[in-house]
């Protein structure tokens, strides 16, 4: 019995204690953010790029002083693994919500990750940033808590064949049947489905329209269908390993496509993407960038940013790292306002939201403002060309560097 | 649906499915032998990717020479592992019961040991490497191509399998290991080193997939995180071919490789890979021990 009471007493003691503690540690010299990545398996490419993107940004903001509105509190990164699962990733939301007791999160890279994560956060009262993740559903679902700075699916695969239609009306030839191959999840469906709505709405017909399952070893079958169905156009979502098999078959195979390969971002912005396939293997193929691949070109106080990116990790400035830079000051620029860590306030910071300037649009976005259901309108990406072995933004017009004129249509392999 | 296309797609399924089949040989042949499922199989491939993968990329060493290296290098990993971290377990439990769980969680623990070094050690990027011969092919009309790296792959599976069922049906060590996998005991008492048995069996169960990786390589990326994708397969492959057959495991391999490339023409590729399921359910139930199985 007595026993039993030293234990209970050490208990309720050690909770006050640290409770205690950890009220009191909050407010006075940092800020903890949460983060769910995927820092290994099938996506952890990306979500490595996002957290050092974060980090940098973090670095930064700390080096200058911290956040003046919350006392010059510095800003502390805390980051959970998703292992690229959507089951990982809520259990580690869950983790780091109610152990790590951080007032707001971001994350988490891929789609079916973030759609549960966000659900998480929602029952907990606490605001979420997406990053990177595109789904539709994720801003549909009247979350309050939930806020999307980048694109959503639809908005890509609309610019994917405003492109097309742009380009077809600068030179008089287009494509009039379309192929879709998309990856099973989340991300590769809501796309696929996206492209099935629009196409229809400008005439454009779907002679080809699947989806395979990620880790594929093999695309000789898809590849096989694709000849024998001869889309003028193709487009592709696909992650990283799967876009490199898929790459190096199609020239083996040489696969004809008039009006080219449309990849939408994931794998075709991985620089490990082009480092695993000939260069010759992705000439003129077109990619749906999350952000302006350019942008060191275009605004040069990105490239500071990008040598440290390149220092961390080897490779320049990629717009998952970007997107990660872009969600801290987005979140500074937010307790900023805020000037509490409440979560109710900083979700009515987040609602209030517009930022026309500074480090957080260095995805070349004009305005950051989240709608009623937490999305930004104001997002959108580019369309790119790979001419030369470069990367170069063929769309919007007004985007499109001097001197550019985008190959279309695109030459037979015989022919190159 | 255009008989070329069709048989097209069934020579495609057949070049796939010879490399399926000699993925999971190492995985059949331990199961086999010891009775237990190497759950870090994918994690072994993973290796053997990656083998020949840094021997291209630093010293610039032809993937198809790496096999020189890799394969030995594999079979010595696998000698190790189960020298020294399986069998203290097999010792331990062998009176008490034949299928050891404990080593299962084991072969488990070790496979997630061996990615996440990987990953501390090479990060989680996805690298590939570029021959030009990697991407000639075979064309003949507009739709059949195959690709050489591919066709040797197959090639050198089917040529793997035959050496490997010779080395067991002909030599001494090969009969050794065969009987030890029909009776443990019985082989003891003929003189067998057990223990050395399985040590050489998990070797050569990972030298196959040295092998394998520098076939791989030339058209697969690899990350620390690519076994994942095999273990299931290589699985299945085993179980419909009949545990502890090689030439089984070739056959499982063909068969799921055919039915899948086939099937993709008439749904879409994530639908067929059910009817690779419906296959292995139907042997599982007409033919419980597969389809060159053993009565056991």
């Amino acid at each position: 019995m007595k026993r039993t009471n030293w234990v209970v007493a050490s208990v309720v003691f050690g909770l006050t204690a640290w409770s205690v503690a950890a009220v009191a540690g909050e407010k006075v010299d940092e800020v903890k953010l949460g983060s769910v990545m995927s820092m290994s398996g099938g996506a952890a490419n990306q979500g490595t790029q996002t957290k050092t993107g974060a980090i940098i940004a973090a670095e930064e903001i700390n080096a200058k002083g911290g956040i003046p509105a919350l006392g010059g509190a510095k800003i502390r990164l805390i980051f959970g693994d998703s292992q690229s699962k959507p089951d990982v990733g809520a259990s580690e939301t869950e983790r780091i919500i109610q152990r790590e007791n951080v007032p707001l999160m971001f994350g988490a890279y891929q789609s079916a990750v973030t759609t549960v994560t966000t659900e998480v956060a929602e029952r907990y009262k606490t605001p979420w940033l997406v990053t990177g993740s595109v789904a539709d559903i994720i801003t549909q679902r009247g979350f309050k808590y939930t806020f999307r700075p980048n694109n959503k699916a639809v908005y890509d695969a609309n610019e994917q064949l405003q492109a097309i239609k742009t380009l077809a009306q600068e030179t008089g030839k287009g494509p009039k049947s379309i192929g879709v191959l998309v990856e099973g999840s989340d991300w590769g469906k809501s796309h696929a489905a996206n492209l099935r709505k629009l196409a229809k709405d400008i005439n454009y017909e779907i002679v080809f329209d699947e989806a395979y399952s990620p880790g594929t070893m093999d695309f000789s079958a898809q590849i096989l269908k694709i000849k024998s169905k001869k889309p003028d156009a193709m487009i592709i979502a696909m992650y990283t390993p799967d876009h490199i098999v898929f790459t190096k078959q199609i020239y083996e195979g040489r696969l004809d496509i008039p009006f080219g390969i449309h990849s939408v971002g994931a794998g075709s912005e991985d620089p490990n993407f082009y480092k695993a396939v000939p260069p010759q293997a992705v000439e003129y193929m077109f990619v749906q960038e999350d952000f302006q691949i350019d942008i060191t070109e275009v605004a040069p106080w990105t490239q500071a940013v990008d040598k440290k990116f390149r220092e961390m990790l080897g490779y320049e400035l990629t717009c998952y790292g970007a997107q990660g830079y872009s969600a801290i000051y987005t979140i500074y620029d937010v307790l900023q306002r805020a000037g509490s860590l409440d979560k109710e306030k900083i979700r009515e910071a987040f609602v209030k939201t517009n930022i026309t300037s500074g480090p957080a649009l260095i995805m070349g976005w004009q305005k950051i403002a989240f709608d009623k259901d937490g999305q930004n309108v104001d997002a959108h990406g580019v369309i790119s060309q790979n001419l030369r072995g470069k990367r170069t933004t063929v769309w919007p017009v007004t985007n499109r560097p001097k001197g550019i004129k985008p190959v279309w249509p695109v030459p037979a392999w015989k022919d190159r | 649906m255009d008989a070329v296309i069709l048989g097209v797609a069934v020579v495609n399924g057949i070049v796939l499915g010879g490399l399926y089949g000699a993925i999971a040989i190492g995985l059949s042949l331990i199961f086999g032998v010891m009775r237990v499922i190497n759950f870090a199989h994918g994690s072994f491939l993973m290796i053997g990717l990656f083998v020949p993968y840094w021997l291209w990329q630093l010293f610039k060493v032809n993937p198809y020479v790496s096999v020189l290296i890799a394969a030995p290098a594999l079979f010595m990993l696998g000698y190790a592992v189960q020298a020294v971290l399986i069998a203290p377990l097999y010792r331990r439990e062998r009176a008490m019961v034949l299928e050891p769980v404990s080593v299962l969680m084991l072969t488990a623990g070790v496979g997630l040991i061996m990615d996440n070094l990987t990953f501390m050690a090479f990060g989680p990027d996805f690298r590939g490497i570029t021959l030009d011969f990697a991407s000639k092919a075979f064309r003949f009309g507009d739709y059949l191509n195959i690709n050489y790296t591919r066709l040797l792959a197959f090639q050198v599976s089917l040529g793997l399998t035959a050496l490997l069922s010779l080395f067991l049906a002909r030599t001494d060590l090969g009969r050794a290991i065969r009987s030890t996998a029909q009776n443990r005991d019985a082989a003891a008492l003929c003189g067998i080193n057990v223990m050395r048995i399985y040590n050489v069996t998990f070797g050569m169960g990972c030298a196959v997939l040295g092998v394998v990786g520098c076939l791989m390589i030339p058209f697969y990326p690899v990350s620390p995180s690519i076994g994942l994708a095999f273990g299931i397969r290589s699985f299945i492959t085993v179980v419909l071919g009949g545990i502890g057959s090689i030439p089984g495991c070739i056959l499982g391999g063909l068969v799921l490789g055919v039915v899948e490339s086939v099937a993709a023409q008439f749904v879409t590729a994530t639908s067929a890979s059910i009817f690779s399921f419906v296959i292995f359910i139907l042997v599982l139930f007409f033919r419980p021990t597969g389809l060159l199985g053993m009565k056991v």
